[in-house]
């Protein structure tokens, strides 16, 4: 019964096959190079790939529903940018900025959710306008240069307790709340029965749109999380802050195994390893001293295979099992 | 004797002007099963809508258990008691047993949800369904009669009063449907209230003990099952039927076989379909709505998967074997759905008959040839009489009769020797039905052979030369012209207990 084997080796692999990836990918840069596998290394990647982790998380919340929202790297950006500004131009103290940035990442995740809850607008479209309107947003309240942070902030981004960073340990505190969010709270499990089709949810009694509109809000939210932890691990705002981080966080969520269609994948561990993949081949191919343009290359094609795993397995559950003809008879 | 567990009563509903219930009355006591028939457009749906709080009912009032209730939301049905399995099972795959059975309410203890919880309070409904399966499952991994036991699940888990079925045996097997039976018969036996939608006769005559059925938004009669016979039903859900002219002369010699069907089956809907269609004639494939008539079509020319089964087509002469995709490219297919089989809306009636016939619309270099479009265009909406300013207008402003004109036009230009027409005059006016109809006449006459199958009878009589019967997704008799409405009733009206053995299939 080659069928058969073929056809449970094949959901093995595409259950468990991305661990096995990063497994090899781990042992390969450990053998190639001489530091990767360095406890310092691991630390810093952890460093490195913190508001990865936090945006990618709050995005893997509106991915569940089936939708996107690809806004996530220029709400980094404009919050952040407001932080900054108020610090510097308006001299209002720290806290209170950073307050004002994660006000107003979740109030830019509410106007995405308006717009695509409300006006009925494909959340692809929807984000894809916002992302660029509010990068020209940040871009001209900044006049795209770049502002340090106060001398008084400059030194958290790479504050540390007990020889790990601050921001490892948010990060890891903010990941494993919206894990509990997603699976054991009620707005989590309406996330992902959305996700299986919102007919079905709408049948159900789900009020879809209040949940799509919060899980909107929540991706801005932690959006702008993500984004004040990257301003303070650079210690300036730069035009470049949260550039193509929308796509590097669509990327570590699908290769973690969320399902671009809604309703499967997991936040612990599959958007961590999914991050940590992107965070791990760059640090690695760096230590190989390889071309930088290879990331590019690399990162496409693990996309690739990873999308095509998620069309495999989606396109395997679609086939809703119908019963022989024999038995129909009779 | 007590009060009914519900009673509807002058319930009406208009969609967009047009009546969909009109002063319809309902009344079902506990612990009974009620069967709700009618055609498709009869107003069961917009009934039970109403019922589960899924559309607004205007005037008219629902009384549960003698106290009168407003049902404005899914919500407020549930709190009043009533509960859906719907037919197209509102599952969430990818979701556990117990999350899909308790979605609407998920136990919670200091504001997470408590999966121990959940697991104690999905098991006894399990046990009480005698599930084989568990909590912690993913439904994703069921099969189809355990998904609709997940859904019933459900629907008991808000303890329910009045329950009801929409059509639940549609895709189950006969095993999956005794213990589907077994299992409503204990919810009667628990004193629920139970309202049964089906299309298959002799499933009300096994568990309903009262009958409602309904036609154009009206109940049309209602009683003790026991009181009706399977022919009554059917009677009452067509109505009369007005014997129209015959717009076709059967021919004396029937042609050669032109597309012949050996022992079609498909997963549970198809269950050796065999017949023959000859050169020239138009054969009805008449049955009940569900019985199988278009997944019988759509299987033919590849639509859907055919598990066993052969195909062969006329080509040069003699009779060739065919997969359904071959078959497609000979075969022109016209549903009542004009958008879903390719109609193009907003394009021009001549881009949308240009589809389907590059290459005669191709000039030089292979770009298409403004005028030859045209020209083809214009042609055939002379032939088929389409009534529109020009052919440059978009098909969305034409009328559906025209649209339906156009699907033709397109199929007309290549010329396919075979027919397969399903619902052609579905949602048309009588007019444009009796145009289509004579159309479809034009294409045997020149030679082609056509399947037609439609709910309406008096349709199919006005143009068969012979009818297949079809019932639960098997051909079970094959009629002559001579065939008359009461034959034809009769035919479908046989419940599978009954039915006789395969009378000559040709």
């Amino acid at each position: 019964m080659t069928a058969i084997a073929q056809g449970t080796l094949g959901h093995w692999f595409t259950r468990n096959g991305f661990l096995l990836i990063v497994i090899a990918l781990f042992l390969f840069f450990s053998i190639v190079t001489q530091h990767f596998a360095s406890v310092a290394n691991v630390l810093a990647m952890a460093h490195t790939m913190a508001p990865l982790v936090i945006i990618a998380s709050g995005l893997a919340l509106v991915v569940f529903t089936g939708k996107l929202d690809i806004s996530v790297g220029s709400i980094a950006f404009l919050s952040s940018a407001i932080a900054v500004l108020l610090m510097h131009d308006a001299g209002v103290n720290a806290p209170l900025a950073f307050l004002a940035a994660l006000v107003t990442g979740a109030l830019l995740g509410a106007l995405n959710g308006f717009v695509v809850v409300f006006l009925g607008i494909n959340p692809l479209i929807a984000t894809l306008g916002s992302m660029i309107a509010l990068r020209g947003v940040a871009l001209q309240l900044t006049n795209a240069i770049l502002i340090a942070l106060p001398e008084s902030v400059r030194g958290l981004g790479n504050a540390t307790i007990g020889g790990v960073f601050v921001d490892v340990i948010i990060a890891a505190v903010i990941l494993i709340v919206v894990h509990v969010l997603h699976r054991r709270t009620v707005f989590g499990r309406r996330l992902d029965a959305i996700g299986n089709g919102e007919d079905n949810a709408i049948r159900i009694g789900i009020p879809v749109p209040q949940t799509v509109f919060l899980s909107f809000v929540a991706s801005g939210f932690l959006a702008s999380v993500g984004g004040l932890i990257g301003l303070l691990q650079v210690g300036a705002i730069s035009s470049y802050l949260g550039k193509g981080m929308e796509f590097t966080a669509v990327a570590a969520i699908v290769v973690g195994g969320v399902s671009l269609f809604g309703g499967r994948g997991t936040i612990l561990p599959g958007v961590l390893l999914g991050a940590f993949a992107f965070t791990m081949i760059a640090n690695g191919l760096n230590q190989m001293s390889a071309d930088p343009y290879a990331y590019k290359l690399v990162t496409g094609g693990l996309i690739f295979i990873a999308m095509y795993v998620d069309a495999l397995r989606t396109r395997r559950l679609r086939r809703i099992p119908i019963r022989p003809p024999a038995q129909a008879a009779s | 004797m007590i009060g009914a567990a519900l009673e509807m009563t002058g319930v009406s509903k208009t969609f967009a002007g047009v009546s969909a219930l009109e002063d319809a009355h309902l009344s079902i006591q506990a612990g009974e099963a009620h069967a709700l028939m009618g055609a498709n457009g009869a107003g069961k749906s917009t009934l039970m809508n109403i019922l589960g709080g899924i559309v607004a009912a205007e005037g008219g009032e629902i009384r549960i258990a003698g106290r009168v209730a407003s049902i404005a939301s899914p919500r407020d049905a549930r709190a009043n008691g009533i509960a859906f399995v719907h037919q197209e099972l509102a599952l969430l795959a990818s979701m556990s047993v117990a999350e899909n059975v308790l979605i609407e309410d998920l136990p919670r203890r200091g504001g997470l949800i408590d999966p121990a919880a959940m697991a104690a309070r999905t098991q006894p409904l399990l046990d009480r369904l005698g599930c084989g399966f568990g909590p912690q499952d993913p439904v994703e991994k069921l099969g189809m009669g355990d998904r609709q036991m997940v859904e019933i699940a459900r629907a008991l888990a808000s303890n329910p009063s009045i329950l009801i079925f929409d059509e639940p045996t549609s895709s189950l097997s006969a095993r999956e449907k005794a213990r589907l039976f077994d299992v409503i018969r204990k919810l009667k036996a628990e004193g629920a209230a139970i309202i049964y939608v089906t299309h298959f006769i002799d499933e009300i005559f096994e568990i309903c003990e009262r009958v409602t059925v309904m036609r154009n938004g009206r109940i049309v009669g209602s009683g003790a099952t026991p009181d009706f016979t399977p022919g009554d039903i059917v009677k009452l859900m067509l109505g009369d039927i007005h014997q129209a002219d015959r717009l076709r002369v059967t021919p004396a010699a029937p042609g050669e076989r032109v597309l012949t069907v050996d022992s079609l089956s498909a997963g549970g809907f198809l269950d050796g379909v065999s017949f023959t269609l000859r050169v020239g004639e138009i054969v009805g494939l008449w049955g009940l709505l569900g019985s199988g008539r278009t997944e019988i079509m759509r299987a033919i020319i590849g639509l859907d998967p055919i598990d066993a089964g052969a195909i062969a087509l006329r080509r040069n002469g003699a009779l060739v074997p065919v997969s359904p995709h071959e078959a497609h490219q000979s075969i022109g297919f016209v549903t009542e759905d004009r958008r879903g089989e390719g109609l193009l809306l907003p394009l021009s009636v001549a881009r949308n008959v240009s589809f389907g016939n590059m290459a005669a619309v191709a000039g030089r270099f292979g770009l298409i040839d403004r005028n030859r479009e045209r020209t083809l265009a214009t042609g055939l909406v002379e032939r088929l009489k389409i009534k529109l300013n020009s052919v440059d207008q978009p098909v969305r402003t034409l009328s559906g009769g025209n649209q339906q004109k156009v699907v033709f036009s397109r199929w007309l230009a290549s010329s396919p020797p075979i027919f397969l027409l399903d619902e052609p005059t579905r949602g048309l006016d009588v007019g444009a039905k009796s145009e289509i109809l004579a159309l479809t006449v034009q294409l045997a006459t020149a030679g082609a052979a056509v399947l037609i199958a439609s709910s309406e009878l008096e349709e199919l009589m006005r143009v068969c030369d012979r009818y297949l019967i079809v019932q639960r997704g098997r051909i079970i008799g094959d009629l002559g012209p001579d065939a008359d409405r009461d034959a034809l009733l009769a035919a479908v009206s046989e419940t599978s207990a009954s039915s006789p053995t395969l009378s000559s299939v040709a």
